[in-house]
């Protein structure tokens, strides 16, 4: 009989709880928050069987759309064919993480207006714009002492091992 | 002694997987736990409050908590420990004392709240089931009860502890189906036997049998009931001392911090390690004194 392609099919791993981790999940799941726009991030909790997503969007991060009893809706895209379509998926909080991927803009975007604000009350200009590490510097080698090596000539009397 | 193979050996260790550690102490219910403190979603922030009743071997503990990430918030708290302010003397764990840690938990709360004109609660302690009636203002406060890990029969206290909450006019939703004095084959509360427990008639009987048998066991009262007996209080006299706390208690139901003094020297938990010196001075210590041996 062929292998089957049905909905939890080839999640044997993927859905399993990791080593020293099963039984009881801890309460911060069920006490977060989640806000409409927020971003999230998919990771199912094979522990919990109601609302799984499908496996596809496991790993995936998407938008909060819709906030429900226990469950939130988040909108993700997905390739299909020569498209990707926008899909709008329901998953219990249990499979849901609150994504970090916004933090380091976030945090970047309230440093640049703190920036802004001090550099427009002294009335200079300031470059706002990250710079990617560019190659190291260069540098002058002063006290250094040369040591010219060459090779002794081989010495075929001696250097044979074992006599001759 | 004869090679005795381990049970429990390496690999079973590694692979073991410790419970948590509230459930390994045997203190928390996470299944209840889980059920009593999720809130909807779509309610956000709005805290989801607990009316947590634990009974210890002398005392009784009631909080009104709620539950965030950082930890539980205990709001008001009542301990049966209060309740010689009150004027009860002994017996601080009975079904009656229970009623009156509610009690007190309830108007302490609502006080704090500025909700206890409005929900003044059941001032007659009737023994029937009611239920606080929403008032013109603001709603009524509501809290879900949490028994922890004690079996919910009919009769037990912490469901006199509930009912005094109730009577004090705190919105907690329940079936009267546990107070004692439930009958299971008539499917009705009887309130008059509900009644009698919360004014601790069923301890003035049990007080009254042992006054009878005071020619067998002549110490048995006296072991039982030395609290009241040391207070002066008789089998007759309970109920009214029981309406009197309660009474006390709507009267002026505020907590009284007790005066804590600082100790002296502040106690030190963690085991300070020796400085180097330290060290070296002990080392040079203990050298003396094997070459002194030695030297003997």
């Amino acid at each position: 009989m062929p292998a089957g392609h049905g909905l939890r099919s080839r999640t044997r791993d993927l859905f399993s709880r990791p080593f020293r981790h099963k039984g009881y999940i801890p309460l911060t799941t069920y006490l977060r928050t989640f806000k409409v726009g927020q971003y999230v991030d998919i990771k199912v909790n094979g522990a919990v069987h109601k609302g799984m997503p499908h496996k596809f969007y496991h790993g995936r991060t998407g938008i909060v759309w819709n906030v429900t009893k226990r469950a939130v809706g988040v909108v993700m895209n997905k390739q299909v064919g020569n498209r990707i379509i926008q899909k709008r998926l329901h998953v219990r909080i249990e499979h849901v993480q609150p994504s970090r991927c916004r933090e380091e803009f976030l945090e970047r975007r309230k440093s640049n207006d703190l920036k802004k604000a001090e550099a427009k009350a002294k009335g200079e200009t300031v470059n706002l714009k990250r710079q990617p590490a560019g190659p190291r510097a260069g540098f002058v080698l002063d006290s250094s002492t040369l040591e010219t090596v060459t090779p002794i000539p081989y010495d075929v009397v001696n250097d044979l091992k074992g006599g001759y | 002694m004869a090679f005795i193979k381990p049970n429990k050996t390496k690999a079973y260790f590694k692979r073991f997987q410790v419970k948590y550690k509230r459930r390994r102490a045997g203190k928390t219910d996470y299944r209840a736990r889980i059920r009593l403190t999720t809130q909807d979603k779509n309610k956000y922030n709005t805290p989801k409050y607990r009316l947590v009743v634990r009974f210890t071997n002398k005392d009784i503990v009631a909080q009104i908590t709620y539950a965030t990430l950082a930890g539980d918030i205990v709001l008001t708290s009542a301990y049966a420990h209060e309740l010689p302010r009150y004027g009860l003397k002994g017996g601080l764990t009975n079904y009656a004392a229970a009623y009156c840690t509610g009690l007190l938990l309830a108007r302490r709360h609502l006080k704090n709240f500025e909700l206890d004109q409005e929900y003044v609660g059941n001032e007659q302690a009737t023994g029937e089931d009611y239920n606080v009636e929403e008032g013109e203002g603001k709603r009524p406060f509501r809290a879900l009860l949490d028994v922890g890990l004690v079996r919910t029969t009919t009769g037990n206290r912490v469901f006199g502890a509930l009912k005094g909450a109730l009577d004090g006019g705190l919105d907690v939703p329940h079936s009267e189906k546990r107070f004692a004095g439930y009958s299971k084959e008539d499917k009705s509360l009887n309130a008059e036997t509900h009644r009698k427990y919360i004014l601790g008639g069923h301890i003035a009987d049990y007080m009254r049998v042992l006054q009878l048998l005071k020619e067998d066991e002549p110490e048995k009262y006296q072991s039982h009931f030395s609290g009241f007996i040391k207070a002066g209080v008789e089998a007759d006299n309970l109920a009214e001392m029981y309406t009197s706390v309660h009474a006390a208690i709507r009267a002026d139901p505020t907590q009284q911090k007790t005066e804590k003094k600082a100790p002296a020297e502040k106690r030190k938990w963690k085991i300070q390690k020796l400085t180097y010196e330290e060290r070296q001075a002990a080392l040079v210590k203990r050298l003396n004194a094997v070459n002194g041996d030695n030297d003997e």
